[in-house]
């Protein structure tokens, strides 16, 4: 195993990302929202990457948590970490239901099914303005304040998200080493064979769900909270689609390629849409290139940088002895 | 407790309109080696997948100890004490060989493996269990190889051992030495026969010498129904086997 790969190295990475993100950003506001992506497309890696679940559903789980915060603190000015709290709950409840009716079916099945559900969640918003402010969202959500004070400035916000992206990821971190965790691989890996040997596989892929659901209903909340809308696109296929395309960038054999998937869209997305409106066009060749010669993605790359630098002098492992 | 460790009556299977097995009647004696021979398209693998639980019996009922076991699901008969190999050969084949086996050895216990807090690591037992088979089936020095980078005869010991780490009472193996060398073959044999002091063995096998080696028991099938069942000495010398069904195919010797 690359040493990049062990638990400790990973989150240390996800600390360094937290510091190193304020040299080289000028704008607080891009830098939060990398945070905020980095930990929703790493929850979207524990189903794709670890147990080998497509799901096009995880912007609905984003927007159930958008609108949990902008509900709850434009009308009721409840406690902000009482909303971040409920917002996660809400999201693996919603992420127990859409999982539980999709994991029925496999393959192209299985994704139809989350491409379905979003579509359909998206349309139960944009009917019901009358909670979720339809086209225009739910304008003026605050930002949460501590000691008093409002965290208005970027940064200030920025430091705020920071602790809850650590705390987020290195839980993240938690579940996929622990037996849970290697349970979901050998569900990727041969899912007949895991029921064989005892394990309630749907249950496990549930549990994945939830999981999932409650991280990205949390980051939706984050969102809303850094914006001060909780709009409508938030729980369009197009958020689904955007965090899917986060993963596969990033790479999905490792948390922390999650957070160069959201760092690099992001920030690729804010220099190119300065210099041409078709960036999106550049986007797709970023795409293709990726699933034609990255299969392993940014942190498939990453690894040989890694392997080339420090491991260049070391002889190839001899073939252990058969008898 | 009855001597009967495994049971079947009237078991039936039906895909769609082809009716896979019918009325098959199996008693497996606790500690017994009993051994499914027949030849190909006989359905002994859907018998294994109906015991398992892998496939819906469409008629008869299944006891595992006297207990009906017909209507469970497949990981819960594993923790009643059904393990199984496969004929094809089906492992994790990015993991390592020692967590194949921690997976296995786990699988007996699976509730606990759903807390996402607890490390792999803190079930000692579990991977107590996966040294001891590793070193059963002499694998120690490849361990920590994937299983799919091993040899085939390795990954063909591995699949078996995949079955022991459940420690059932009563264990399935699906033609253990398929696509095997002679040394290896030898080496399995031994491991079944070791294997019928512990647990009850069920197995499916082509290899006659095996067979009537090491079987108690032998049942042959023919398109889904039972045929002749007894011991070694009388299936092999029974004409209507001999002659009807498997002509020249039984040629291993007893020794």
């Amino acid at each position: 195993m690359n040493p990049l790969d062990k638990p400790y190295a990973q989150l240390a990475l996800a600390v360094l990302a937290v510091l190193v993100l304020p040299l080289f950003l000028k704008s607080g506001i891009l830098a939060t929202e990398i945070l905020i992506f980095a930990m929703v497309v790493a929850a979207c890696n524990l189903l794709l990457g670890y147990t080998g679940l497509l799901s096009f559903g995880q912007g609905i789980f984003f927007g159930i948590g958008t609108y949990a915060a902008g509900i709850c603190l434009t009308r009721w000015q409840i406690p902000v970490p009482v909303v971040l709290a409920s917002a996660a709950v809400l999201g693996a409840a919603t992420a127990t239901l859409v999982g539980w009716l999709s994991i029925r079916r496999q393959g192209v099945y299985f994704v139809m099914l989350t491409l379905a559900f979003s579509q359909l969640f998206y349309f139960v918003a944009y009917t019901f303005s009358g909670v979720t402010g339809g086209d225009n969202g739910l304008l003026g959500v605050p930002r949460p304040s501590v000691g008093g004070t409002a965290l208005n400035a970027p940064w200030s916000y920025y430091t705020y998200v920071a602790v809850c992206f650590v705390a987020v990821f290195a839980i993240l971190v938690m579940v996929t080493q622990s037996t849970f965790g290697r349970t979901l691989l050998a569900i990727r890996e041969n899912e007949g064979r895991a029921a064989a040997i005892g394990f309630p596989t749907k249950l496990f892929k549930l549990e994945a769900f939830a999981i999932s659901g409650a991280v990205t209903a949390f980051g939706g909340a984050l969102h809303a909270m850094l914006i001060g809308v909780a709009p409508l696109s938030n729980i369009e296929y197009h958020t689904s689609e955007l965090i899917l395309i986060m993963t596969i960038i990033g790479g999905s054999s490792s948390l922390f390629g999650s957070v160069l998937g959201a760092g690099f869209y992001l920030l690729l997305a804010d220099a190119l849409s300065t210099v041409w409106p078709r960036w999106l066009l550049l986007l797709g060749l970023v795409l293709v290139t990726v699933a034609l010669f990255l299969q392993r993605g940014l942190w498939g790359l990453v690894e040989r940088g890694y392997d080339l630098v420090f491991r260049r002098e070391r002889a190839p492992e001899t073939p252990a002895e058969e008898h | 407790m009855t001597d009967i460790a495994l049971q079947t009556r009237g078991l039936g299977v039906k895909y769609g309109n082809f009716h896979a097995l019918a009325e098959v009647d199996l008693q497996i004696r606790r500690n017994s080696v009993h051994s499914i021979i027949g030849p190909n398209g006989a359905c002994k693998t859907t018998l294994f997948h109906a015991l398992t639980g892998r496939v819906r019996a469409s008629s008869g009922r299944i006891e595992l100890d006297g207990r009906d076991i017909t209507d469970t699901s497949d990981d819960d008969r594993v923790r009643l004490g059904i393990a199984r190999s496969f004929q094809v050969t089906s492992l994790f084949p990015n993991l390592a060989l020692r967590e194949n086996l921690r997976l296995a050895a786990q699988g007996r216990t699976p509730w606990q493996a759903l807390a996402p807090w607890r490390r792999a690591e803190a079930n000692a037992e579990a991977l107590a269990i996966a040294d001891e088979v590793i070193e059963r089936l002499a694998l120690a020095p490849v361990s920590n190889r994937l299983a799919g980078e091993l040899s085939h005869g390795q990954q063909r010991r591995l699949e078996v051992g995949m079955a022991m780490a459940a420690r059932p009472r009563v264990i399935l193996l699906d033609e253990p030495t398929s696509g095997m060398g002679i040394d290896d073959i030898e080496a399995m044999k031994q491991l079944i026969r070791d294997l019928g002091r512990d647990h009850t063995v069920l197995f499916i096998e082509h290899n006659m010498g095996i067979v009537m080696n090491i079987s108690d028991m032998v049942t042959v099938m023919r398109l889904g129904r039972k045929l002749v069942e007894g011991p070694p000495a009388q299936v092999r010398d029974d004409p209507e086997v001999q002659r009807a069904y498997l002509g020249n195919m039984i040629t291993g010797d007893i020794a």
